[in-house]
């Protein structure tokens, strides 16, 4: 998908006709004109015209009369354009959180009339907002704030999820957790060696954390995080901050 | 990156190879696996940390290969840390293997992230791989390599599973991917940031990049019971209440089978000498009264039997401990005695180095390594000759039989070890609170899963520890034993006052005159007349110049008390060491007994013990406090020891 969202010589409606082809074939093993023709609601006499382009150009080739597969170029091509679909749909149902069939509208007009560039920095915000710890939360604030104030602003401070959120999940420190409880790491509040220790583990912000038990006369506390276990003593422990889960 | 992986340099050169990685994850394992006992072990130049190297040979080409102290980061806080991060920066060497726990992808990846980013010429070593595939994780390698740019090996070190592997594409044999991190990957780490320094953002980006790599990678996760067995049994093990005894009950375990389980084997060394002299003397060519006769019965094989004798406690000593390391045991100890250890100042790491001083100080003195605050090593350093040695176990097993009750032998000796452990943690915080005054060192100690431990690394770790014991056995005991019969033997005493006696009518039966003759030629010997010479010193305690020059003899090493006393008797009854508990019960009251277990105990390290204290401390300063420290206190305690006991006898 890097190397541009616009193929040589096809046009946005030869690019819908691929897609359909591959569709179809992946639905239901192969494609007829006359199901290209119902799939796309035209007459097949339309569709005609466009099949002989395609064939021109390389992409389709005619099994038999009226059976129509694609080639290795067209193939490519059309899971090129159908990638771009998804990635848009996506984009509009689960990120923006709007209706299926309204992000199945938008990204089939939208697939056409991006630039490549737009289409790969999108791309690239999605997998920042999936793979980046800060950017699933933000994420998940905006989505909650988008579906409760219906369009307002989800940065103000009168957002109600957002002050239901802080008082609901108050941040405390991981001594003061319960046996059992667990919490999402918000701050290391420690200074050198300690700090440096627990962020080398990889207890940065948004890990879970655990307190699985205490020792004898309360300390060391035996905590469990990322699939690991370690002990800390109390007093270095209380430096991590952490959002009750 | 360069491309010395590569077969392109096929010279005799064997290819310089490190392992790094985060510490528990099996590098160590991996690196015996590799060389099988083709090490060596010295001291990286100016710091107390160990260099092990080996080398692996294979198909191809040599390999010589370095195992790194674990480390988490390229960020060191400690010696060790310090020694791999230099090492790995530095250019002595033509790969990095860094070593990883399939089981804790991310934390290790980050780690090889940051040896990536700083231009390591990595490969990846995807260790205890068994472990990993029986919790269901399934990683795609070929796109793990892809990502990361580099080879990918998975290897169960433990079992000796892909090595073959590790080694053909160590040396070239196997077609390698395409170089570099992957442009997605090298985008989120966004650059190599200066090595000072510690942020929460620059952490994020490796923790990120991990866990992009981990997305893209892992075809099934481990399941999440997959610790089931250790979390059952850490409820049991690690609780609350429960944990301390079960400890407690577990280290009597460890005594109780180290002196029970270790009896029958001394009977047959003890038979296995002694048959030895016998057959000496038979088959001796020359004249029965040749003094070399006597150098090698009553010397050599006297006194190093004296001493070989307790091999079999030291090995199920060290049996023991390697069990309990290698099953994870260990780690649940430290957990349980921190809040102990820190109370006086020391550390939980702190636990590991004493109890291995049960063993030996000097194993016990070396491992402090491992603690990273130097005001937490030098107190763990300065109190652990208190933790009753195996060189001491032959002298508490001489004078405990010998003078007290059959009842009390064993509480007595589990009471001989708990006062060293006590007096320990007195001393330790005392230290703590004077001398070595300041914060602790952060606790950070992880608990790894248990395991069930491979015969080959616990026998392994065993036999080499027993190794270093029988070594001394054989080079300084021996020595110190020939020096020792020599100076228990010249001057000779020309006649017996006891000849005369019985000229002049007296009765004795020929027994007693053997006993009086030995006694007699003792005290004219050299060693008898330094024993004699500072006797006065020692008289406060209530001890005879026979002790004071076999406690001279421990200086020098603690069981040559043993050897000593041994000499001194055998001398007296044909080498029967067998007597020696009868003549010391007939000559000694418990209460001298008692202060004599308490002066050895504590006082006098041995010379082995002050050379690696000196070694390890850096300074000859900390190595004398011990000796004099402990020894003054020795003295006074033995005082208190005998005076109170007086009064009440």
């Amino acid at each position: 998908m890097t190397d541009g969202a616009t193929l040589p010589n096809l046009t946005p409606a030869l690019e819908d006709y691929l897609e359909t082809v591959l569709r179809l074939v992946a639905d239901t093993g192969f494609a007829r004109v006359r199901d290209i023709a119902d799939a796309r609601q035209v007459r097949p006499a339309s569709v005609s015209p466009a099949m002989r382009r395609l064939e021109e150009l390389g992409m389709i080739r005619y099994e038999r009369r009226e059976y129509v597969a694609l080639t290795d170029a067209g193939a490519d091509a059309a899971r090129r354009v159908y990638s771009r679909h998804r990635v848009l749909r996506r984009f509009f149902g689960q990120f923006l959180g709007l209706p299926a069939d309204v992000a199945e509208a938008d990204a089939c007009t939208a697939e056409h009339s991006l630039s490549a560039a737009t289409l790969d920095r999108l791309v690239q915000l999605f997998e920042y907002m999936e793979v980046c710890p800060e950017g699933r939360t933000h994420l998940r604030h905006f989505q909650q704030c988008a579906r409760v104030n219906d369009g307002a602003s989800c940065c103000t401070d009168d957002c109600p999820v957002v002050q239901d959120l802080a008082e609901r999940k108050p941040t405390m420190s991981i001594a003061d957790l319960r046996p059992g409880q667990s919490g999402r790491v918000r701050q290391i509040e420690g200074q050198g060696a300690i700090r440096q220790r627990l962020l080398d583990m990889g207890l940065l912000p948004d890990t879970i954390i655990e307190l699985a038990r205490v020792a004898p006369a309360g300390d060391p506390l035996w905590i469990k995080t990322q699939g690991f276990e370690l002990a800390l003593r109390r007093n270095e422990a209380s430096s991590v901050l952490v959002e009750v889960q | 990156m360069t491309t010395a992986l590569q077969n392109d340099n096929t010279a005799v050169q064997p290819l310089r190879v490190l392992l790094a990685g985060n510490p528990n994850s099996g590098k160590t394992s991996l690196f015996n696996a590799m060389t099988g006992s083709h090490h060596k072990v010295a001291n990286y130049p100016g710091v107390t940390v160990e260099r092990r190297e080996g080398r692996w040979r294979g198909a191809g080409r040599d390999i010589l290969v370095r195992d790194l102290p674990g480390t988490y980061s390229l960020l060191p806080l400690s010696p060790e840390e310090r020694v791999a991060r230099d090492e790995i920066l530095g250019g002595d060497h033509d790969v990095v293997v860094v070593v990883i726990d399939a089981t804790l992808l991310r934390r290790g990846l980050m780690f090889l992230l940051q040896v990536i980013e700083h231009g390591g010429n990595a490969v990846l070593c995807l260790n205890m791989s068994d472990e990993a595939h029986r919790a269901g994780q399934q990683i795609d390698l070929v796109w793990l390599e892809e990502l990361l740019g580099i080879p990918v090996v998975e290897t169960a070190a433990h079992r000796g599973e892909g090595l073959g592997e590790l080694h053909a594409v160590l040396v070239g044999a196997k077609p390698r991917p395409r170089p570099g991190l992957s442009p997605e990957i090298a985008a989120i780490l966004g650059g190599p940031v200066a090595l000072a320094d510690p942020d929460v953002a620059r952490m994020q980006r490796l923790a990120t990049a991990a866990d992009a790599v981990i997305a893209r990678t892992l075809v099934h996760a481990a399941r999440p019971d997959a610790r089931r067995w250790t979390r059952r049994l850490d409820a049991v093990l690690a609780h609350r209440t429960f944990g301390l005894p079960i400890f407690l009950a577990a280290m009597y375990a460890v005594f109780w089978v180290t002196f029970t389980l270790g009896a029958a084997p001394m009977d047959w060394i003890d038979a296995g000498f002694a048959g030895l002299g016998e057959l000496v003397v038979r088959f001796w060519p020359g004249s029965p009264d040749s003094p070399l006769l006597s150098l090698v019965v009553d010397g050599i094989i006297a006194g190093v039997g004296g001493v070989v004798i307790f091999l079999p406690n030291i090995v199920l000593l060290f049996l023991c401990l390697s069990l309990l390391e290698d099953t994870g045991y260990m780690a649940r100890a430290a957990y349980l005695m921190d809040r102990v250890l820190s109370r006086v100042g020391l550390h939980g790491k702190s636990f590991l180095p004493l109890v291995t001083g049960f063993g030996c100080s000097i194993p016990g003195i070396m491992a402090t390594r491992t603690i990273e605050n130097e005001r937490d090593r030098l107190a763990t350093m300065m109190v652990l000759p208190l933790m009753s040695c195996g060189a001491r176990l032959p002298i508490w097993l001489l004078i405990i039989p010998a003078l007290f009750p059959q009842a009390w032998q064993a509480p007595m000796m589990w009471g001989v070890y708990m006062f060293g452990v006590a007096l320990a943690l007195g001393l330790a915080l005392l230290l703590r609170g004077t001398l070595l005054k300041g914060e602790p060192a952060p606790f950070v100690l992880e608990l790894p899963p248990y395991r069930l431990p491979t015969a080959a690394s616990v026998f392994g770790r065993m036999a080499e520890r027993s190794a270093v014991y029988l070594r001394k056995a054989g080079t300084v005991i021996l020595a110190i034993s020939i020096v020792l019969w020599a100076l228990s033997t010249y001057p000779r005493k020309p006649q017996y006052t006891v000849d005369a006696e019985v000229a002049a009518g007296a009765a004795h039966t020929p027994a007693e005159i053997d006993g009086m003759r030995a006694a007699e030629a003792l005290r004219w010997s050299a060693a008898g007349r330094i024993g004699q010479a500072i006797e006065p010193l020692f008289r406060p305690l209530g001890y005879d110049w026979r002790i004071v020059t076999a406690s001279l003899g421990a200086f020098a090493a603690k069981e040559v008390f043993v050897s000593q006393m041994s000499i001194v008797y055998a001398l007296g009854d044909d080498g029967d060491t067998g007597d020696i508990g009868r003549r010391l019960r007939a000559d000694y009251s418990p209460v001298t007994g008692l202060s004599l277990i308490v002066f050895l105990l504590v006082g006098t390290p041995c010379m082995a013990t002050i050379a690696v204290t000196r070694r390890e401390s850096g300074s000859w300063r900390w190595a004398l406090l011990q000796f004099f420290g402990l020894t003054s206190l020795a003295y006074g305690l033995a005082f208190v020891v005998t005076s109170v006991g007086g009064l009440l006898s």
